[in-house]
């Protein structure tokens, strides 16, 4: 569907895209995840033609796209300020497109009245200015103008940023139920790795304008490709000499001279070990309290392990408690050092 | 970034067309004619007709030109005091000390807004002549007044005083209500008293505001134009269009004298708008906290400060109040009660807006003689209704070129506003404002009176009909600077995912720019257009330099109206036309400046819930004719 062959982009002396390469499956929800300056809005906005890029090429549907205008590529796009138009009216926001498309009247109206319904917008909010409308009425709006031209991607650049927890994440399910429902491919840029594994089918995780790993979201969390990978998404717990000799005492095979890492869910707590798992005695340091979870700082081998237990009263530990940590050397991640 | 492919071809001959228009502009109409005024100085030819580079400037220390001077620089430094201690008291009056009928006060105050200028100083001398309302009434009472005590130094130092804190009133106010409650709250509880915290935690955050209001004030002084004029005090400006008026025939090399003051102003101009732009740069004390709280009120506790507090607001508030007031009930007011300046509250009349009426004079001879329709009104008068269209129209004009030519420069600005053609356009749009208007004025009035400019098509465009050509050049230009600033903010406003936005769902840049930018800068275009024609419609400065029977504007024509009335016959109800003419200005400005800060303000949303609540009223209405009908039958 879409192609990203060998893309460089430079800003002035500045290279801020170096050799991308990204293949996106029809009707595939792809996500491109990293910190803030790492490229991932830069290549959006290089498929959609705002930016040209000074190596590779774009390719949508086996077409070379990569220098047709921006307003000849039929994709659309919400941005993170959603860039409605405030001087129109919503129906006119949404209408705009295909205005400029020279559509006929009773059409463009057929066409507006069925993308506000299917994205739950009344009859009445059409006619108001963008401006009544709450934060997350205009993410609609925003969406229903990028998809009423019937594109054939989407792109979506951080479009829940400007939301308060809360309606970041209704509206998460909402995008995704809607992007099932229209079955279009949708490309979608964000730096919050909770809001990329919940609704990716694919994800692309930029660092310094290149990709550090593509894969699916049990891919890139559970297997990450690099230490950056690992340590960008989730929390993750860096394993010293002492632990990682105590793995390779129970039947691991870890290099001590690498760094070892392994996630906070994977070290459970005052358990029975299966066969090859490894029992530290700790006590513990700490903890933070978070509701649904509690995080135990929890002292042994001579480091701090974070660990994840769920707040289920049954797993409640107390500060300064002594407590068996348990391992599988099979969920350690290992990178070399560098 | 983007790159279009194609069209390059027409596009590029409008960039070269648009760029040789502007340089044309600059060049042609900035840059030429005031260097051409900064030659003739050094032109100057001697009695025995030989060339002295010198001879002006030894005139200038040897004669009695520097007393002009002088004259304007102590007026520009008294004003600076003046104007800053009644700025400052009429804001913390109004939004810092709890006074009671603030809003009254606030609307007092502000009345300087709707009138300024030549209608302005005409209302003064209406009150305060030898023989004005005022005057008249206080020599009544006080016997050994002086009653020409209102001329000269004087007068337009009184007359300036009240006239120029308009931008107090606009900009003192603004920061005053931008300080952080919190901070004065957090002064009182660490143990401050009232004024303590006035004077070490209020007065601080205003100085960059007062800094800049103190340059402005002293520009204004010293570029004061009408009331010098009007009320007889020998300024710079008043010099230089008498000199422009003058001949080599009648005193020496007059043309080089009036080049010469003009260039010093501009000089005085420049250096302090260098000192502003450096101060302003050097970045401000700005307000930290991310929640502020809304200023309250300060009630003054002692209960004699507070009584005299009082006092001198209510004095400020009659000393606004009484021009306006005073002049709108004589606009009402017959020929004869004016003349008298006497009210008489059994006979008020429109004779001085509309229609006229016959005049019955005693000649010398001892006969009575009548002229037909010698007393008219505003409107019926056909040299007050021609001063009006024509200010109307040019002004109309030369408010609209200005902004055309902004929005053209400010999205070309936009587009290279990290290149250096982008910053060249700014400076080339900004470079009226370094110079004084009259050095602008007077350079057209020099250079372009002779057949030899052959950008102009070697016409002479100060000769007969043409000059209100120049006139409208002039305006042009000198408003560039104002409409500049103005729109550029408008244009920097623009969210620029916007016009992405627009690409994206299909538009070429020409249909972004008339659909999606113009319609967001429009509202800030019209109310750039709406306060250039405001200033305009009753400008006199500039008119005054080209004065000519082809260009008398609406201020000139006012001023006309000062002279002697009713002489022979002539001139008749000059005051009361002048009365009704600053009514009329005071409507035309309210109207504006309501339209602009009032409607304009509104944006999509607002207006369309002002529509809404406009239906739901005509529904109510219509309802209850329909319940009334239903209970009639």
């Amino acid at each position: 569907m879409i192609r990203l062959n060998g893309i460089a982009v430079k800003f002035g002396d500045f290279t801020a895209l170096h050799d991308i390469n990204v293949h996106v499956e029809e009707g595939e929800f792809f996500t491109f995840l990293g910190p803030s300056g790492c490229g991932k809005t830069t290549t959006l906005r290089t498929i959609t033609g705002f930016i040209q890029p000074v190596a590779g090429s774009v390719v949508v549907k086996g077409k070379d796209i990569t220098h047709v205008p921006i307003e000849e590529r039929n994709i659309g796009i919400v941005f993170q300020s959603y860039a409605l138009f405030p001087t129109m009216t919503v129906y006119d926001n949404i209408a705009f497109g295909l205005k400029l498309k020279k559509l006929k009247k009773p059409e463009i109206a057929k066409k507006v009245e069925e993308i506000a319904r299917k994205v739950d917008l009344s009859g009445e909010q059409l006619k108001k200015a963008v401006s009544q409308l709450s934060g997350g009425q205009q993410q609609r709006v925003a969406i229903a103008r990028a998809l009423v031209t019937e594109p054939s991607i989407i792109c979506m650049d951080e479009p829940l940023s400007n939301l308060d927890a809360k309606l970041r994440v209704q509206l998460r399910n909402e995008l995704k139920q809607m992007q099932k429902d229209f079955g279009i491919t949708t490309i979608y840029v964000t730096h919050d790795q909770e809001e990329a594994l919940t609704l990716s089918d694919h994800i692309a995780v930029f660092n310094k304008g290149a990709i550090e790993q593509i894969g699916t979201p049990n891919e890139v969390y559970n297997h990450s490709a690099t230490e950056f990978v690992c340590n960008f998404i989730g929390d993750i717990d860096l394993l010293g000499a002492e632990a990682v000799s105590a793995l390779n005492r129970a039947g691991g095979r870890l290099d001590p001279a690498a760094n070892n890492y392994i996630r906070l869910e994977r070290i459970h707590v005052n358990v029975d070990p299966k066969p090859g798992n490894v029992v530290l005695e700790g006590m513990v340091d700490g903890l933070e309290y978070y509701g649904l979870y509690i995080k135990y700082y929890i002292r042994a081998a001579g480091q701090i392990v974070k660990v994840i237990e769920k707040n289920d009263g049954v797993n409640i530990y107390e500060a300064g408690q002594n407590v068996r940590v348990v391992m599988d050397p099979r969920d350690v991640m290992a990178y070399p050092a560098t | 970034m983007t790159k279009t492919r194609g069209r390059m071809g027409p596009t590029l001959l409008l960039k070269i067309f648009g760029l040789a228009f502007f340089a044309y502009l600059f060049l042609g109409f900035m840059l030429l004619p005031c260097l051409n005024t900064l030659a003739s100085i050094f032109n100057t030819k001697n009695a025995s007709g030989v060339t002295d580079p010198l001879a002006v400037i030894r005139f200038f220390f040897a004669g009695n030109m520097g007393s002009f001077v002088w004259n304007s620089l102590k007026l520009a430094v008294c004003l600076v005091v003046t104007v800053n201690i009644v700025g400052v008291s009429i804001v913390l009056l109004t939004e810092y000390f709890d006074i009671k009928g603030a809003r009254i006060l606030r609307l007092g105050y502000m009345t300087t807004l709707i009138y300024s200028g030549v209608a302005l100083v005409t209302g003064y001398l209406f009150l305060y002549d030898s023989n004005g309302i005022l005057t008249t009434l206080l020599a009544e009472a006080f016997p050994g007044m002086d009653p020409n005590w209102f001329s000269g130094f004087n007068a337009v130092l009184f007359t300036m005083t009240f006239a120029c804190t308009s931008n107090h009133a606009l900009f003192l106010r603004n920061a005053i209500r931008g300080i952080d409650y919190n901070t004065v709250e957090a002064a009182r509880n660490m143990g401050a008293r009232p004024f303590k915290v006035l004077w070490k935690v209020v007065f601080p955050t205003l100085i960059p505001t007062m800094f800049s209001l103190t340059v402005m004030t002293f520009i204004t002084g010293l570029c004061a134009m009408s009331a010098p004029t009007l009320l007889g005090y020998d300024s710079i400006n008043p010099e230089i269009v008498r000199l422009a008026g003058s001949s080599s025939a009648d005193e020496a090399f007059p043309q080089a004298r009036a080049a010469l003051l003009s260039i010093i102003l501009a000089l005085f101009t420049i250096v302090l708008l260098t000192v502003l732009s450096s101060y302003e740069r050097r970045g401000h004390y700005l307000s930290v906290s991310k929640t502020k709280a809304k200023l309250q009120k300060q009630r003054i506790d002692t209960p004699l400060w507070n009584i005299l507090a009082h006092i001198y607001a209510y004095i400020l508030f009659i000393i606004y109040m009484i021009p306006v007031v005073m002049i709108v009930i004589f606009s009402f007011q017959t020929f004869g009660a004016i003349r008298m300046k006497k009210l008489d509250l059994s006979n008020w009349t429109l004779i001085n807006f509309f229609g006229s009426q016959d005049y019955q004079y005693l000649t010398n001879r001892g006969t009575y003689k009548t002229r037909k329709g010698s007393i008219s009104g505003l409107f019926a008068n056909e040299a007050t209704l021609g001063g009006i269209k024509l200010s109307f129209v040019l002004s109309a004009i030369a408010a609209a070129l200005a902004c055309v030519i902004v929005v053209v420069a400010c999205n070309y600005i936009f587009k290279n506003r990290n290149k250096k053609s982008g910053t060249l356009m700014e400076y080339c749009m900004l470079f009226p404002w370094l110079l004084p208007t009259i050095l602008i004025c007077y350079s057209y009035r020099v250079y372009f009176n002779s057949n030899d400019v052959w950008y102009v098509g070697g016409t002479n465009l100060y000769y007969a009909g043409h000059v209100r050509l120049l006139i409208v050049l002039a305006y042009t230009v000198v408003k560039l600077p104002f409409s500049l600033r103005m729109i550029k903010a408008a244009f920097y406003a623009i969210d620029e995912e916007l016009e992405d936005a627009a690409r994206n769902l299909g538009s070429s840049p020409l249909v972004t720019f008339l659909k999606v930018k113009l319609p967001i800068i429009l509202p800030s275009v019209l109310a750039v257009f709406a306060l250039n024609f405001n200033a305009l419609f009753t400008e006199y400065d500039m008119s005054a330099t080209f004065a000519s029977s082809y260009g008398t504007t609406y201020a000139m024509v006012i001023q006309s109206m000062c002279r002697e009335e009713g002489l022979y016959g002539y001139n008749v109800n000059a005051s009361g036309r002048r009365c009704a003419s600053t009514v009329f200005i005071m409507v035309v400005s309210g109207i504006i400046l309501y339209l602009v800060y009032g409607v304009g303000a509104r944006d999509l949303g607002e207006r369309l819930e002002a529509k809404d609540r406009r239906r739901k009223r005509l529904e109510r209405l219509k309802g209850l004719g329909r319940r009334r009908k239903e209970a009639a039958v």
